[in-house]
């Protein structure tokens, strides 16, 4: 169980990277395009359709499909300064509160990003661009990404408990 | 509730916030839930719905795209050999001037900072290279200590800035005049810091160790070979966004693509060192998004309050004049970045601060850099400067004399800001001149 849902954190995570890797590409083919203009005169002008919107949607799925992977990694950040002052059991209770205050606010924000998605669908809403994305599409990594950042609160949680002790190590920190 | 007066529940809502970043709640799901609070007890909008529509809303916009590349251009420029070179490459030109070898602190933090954007990623990348070599020479450590953690502070400044990026998204501004209001700053930062270097080294001549000067021009060019590359990559990066060439995304874009070609062509880099670095940056801009997301729906939320738009009237009966309102903020800043990172006091200032700024008739862009440069400031100061942690982290020395050394930075750094607000044409000067 563990080893699959750490797959499950990286996968996303790997997801998240390409994603990064499309923006980049895109980006840098339509300045080479851009370039190509400006030497070759309007005749030699093309613009990749909607390619902004398209960046943006990237972007979306590599901000929300990485927030599990970069929760397990340690990387979002917090203040320790009190709670590593902390006599071990306190540390222990503060990170149980955390994990769980933070998991019910996350589902709270899955379940309403649901609906939002269901919204979407029932409307048939598009994005504005020349290309127009149904927005359910890209909206799909918000829902995926939240919900895995829930299950990863809560993963956290169940571990912590069993172990008796903070289970993550933040990035950093020492 | 509706007895309840502004300051009373702006007093609640933030005891709250405390006390959930204090029990070591992530930054962002603690600004999340201060806002979900502001809605539920102290206004009458539907906070699910808000939510949502903030979280898909602020996720997909274009500006925001340069945050993943740039992070990627610094993390692929770390991994290459230019950390390595820096020393070498900046060292042979410098060993006439007063101060000698410090300045290698100093210009190669300035030139790192302008690839990365992270001071402690600036810091940890120069200092591993820059304090053994000039502790070995001899050099005082105060002042190896010193001029490293403050002139690492500069990566907030110098674009392409991570720190200009979140205040330009949060607060609407354009990302291209704010990276183009940073350079004259941060140029007049790096003349501080070297002027003060040379006072120092004028003052006690007998402290600086001598340094042999017999490499030709020639030979100089040549160690520096590495370095010129980097500096056309950044040159050009800038100077796209300034003519207009280039939005900031399509430079950073191609900033990523440029600096991949270079550390590959430097040898010793290849797909794992690209995979981590990859990596690295998605793990980094993940965290970043999901503070403005926060940030963003605090922003919304204290909207619907009203608060904001009432303290501002509230200051506003003050009479306070924009210096005064400024010294306040400035003091107030410095406390709270005790505790809190850059990009978290950036994204608390702009959802609550914000409109008290513009109602007393303050440029938020020229804000942006005031910002900044009070940030910078934080990261030297203790309990929790990150850039002492770093240095502390690099070196094994106390943090407490790391930020001893530090001191005469920050108060650099004050008078930068004193500089910048009785000039304010530093800042605003050149984004001016771009037109648009």
């Amino acid at each position: 169980m563990r080893r699959v849902l750490d797959a499950l954190y990286t996968a996303a995570g790997g997801l998240a990277a390409l994603s990064i890797l499309a923006i980049c590409l895109l980006v840098s083919a339509q300045v080479g395009l851009n370039i190509l203009a400006r030497i070759g005169g309007p005749s030699l002008s093309y613009t990749i359709p909607s390619y902004a919107d398209f960046a943006g949607f990237a972007l979306a799925a590599a901000s929300f499909l990485a927030m599990a992977y970069t929760l397990r990694a340690g990387a979002h950040i917090r203040v320790n300064l009190l709670v590593s002052r902390l006599p071990p059991r306190g540390q222990w209770i503060a990170e149980i509160l955390s994990l769980a205050l933070g998991g019910a606010m996350v589902g709270y924000a899955t379940w309403f990003s649901v609906l939002l998605l269901a919204e979407s669908l029932h409307y048939g809403d598009t994005s504005p661009g020349i290309v127009a994305v149904p927005l359910w599409i890209p909206q799909t990594t918000m829902v995926v990404g939240l919900g895995l950042l829930t299950l990863a609160l809560l993963d956290t949680l169940v571990e912590s408990l069993r172990s008796g002790r903070p289970v993550l190590i933040d990035f950093g920190s020492e | 509730m509706a007895e309840l007066s502004d300051p009373v529940i702006f007093g609640i809502l933030l005891t709250l916030l405390i006390a959930l970043l204090a029990s070591g709640l992530w930054v962002a799901l603690s600004l999340m839930i201060m806002a979900f609070v502001a809605i539920v007890a102290f206004s009458n909008a539907p906070a699910g719905l808000v939510l949502a529509t903030t979280l898909w809303g602020h996720s997909h916009s274009w500006p925001l795209a340069a945050l993943p590349l740039f992070i990627l251009m610094g993390e692929i420029l770390l991994r290459s050999r230019l950390s390595e070179d820096m020393f070498s490459g900046l060292a042979p030109w410098l060993t006439r001037m007063p101060g000698r070898l410090l300045h290698v602190n100093v210009l190669g933090c300035a030139i790192f900072a302008a690839v990365s954007g992270s001071s402690a990623a600036t810091a940890a990348t120069i200092g591993r290279m820059s304090v053994p070599e000039l502790k070995e020479r001899g050099y005082p450590e105060d002042l190896i200590l010193g001029t490293l953690a403050g002139s690492a502070t500069l990566g907030f400044l110098i674009p392409p800035s991570i720190i200009l990026i979140v205040y330009g998204v949060a607060t609407e501004q354009s990302i291209a005049r704010l990276f183009i209001a940073g350079i004259l700053p941060g140029a007049m930062l790096v003349c501080l810091f070297g002027g003060y270097v040379m006072l120092r080294a004028w003052m006690s001549p007998a402290s600086i160790p001598k340094e042999d000067d017999t490499m030709s021009f020639r030979e100089k060019l040549v160690a520096s070979r590495r370095l010129l590359p980097v500096m056309l990559l950044i040159i050009g990066v800038i100077g796209t966004i300034y003519t207009g060439v280039a939005s900031p995304t399509d430079a950073a874009a191609v900033g990523v693509v440029l600096a991949t070609v270079l550390a590959v062509m430097t040898g010793s880099f290849g797909r794992k060192e690209f995979t981590a670095a990859l990596m690295s940056a998605t793990r980094t801009s993940c965290m970043i998004a999901l503070i403005l997301f926060g940030a963003g729906f605090l922003a919304i939320a204290m909207g619907f309050t009203g608060i904001p738009r009432n303290l501002a009237t509230w200051i506003g009966t003050f009479d306070l004049s924009p210096g005064a309102l400024l010294a306040v903020l400035t003091v107030f800043f410095v406390l709270l970045g005790c505790f809190l990172d850059g990009i978290s006091v950036v994204v608390l200032t702009t959802s609550i601060i914000l409109p008290i700024v513009q109602a007393v008739g303050i440029d938020p862009l020229w804000f942006g850099i005031f910002l900044v440069l009070v940030v910078e400031m934080s990261q030297i100061t203790p309990p929790v400067g990150f850039n002492l942690f770093v240095i502390q982290g690099l070196t094994g020395i106390d943090i407490l004399r790391v930020a001893k050394a530090a001191l005469p930075f920050f108060l650099l750094l004050m008078l930068g800001l004193l500089l910048i607000t009785v000039f304010p044409g530093i800042v605003t000067m050149l984004p001016n001149a771009m037109g648009n």
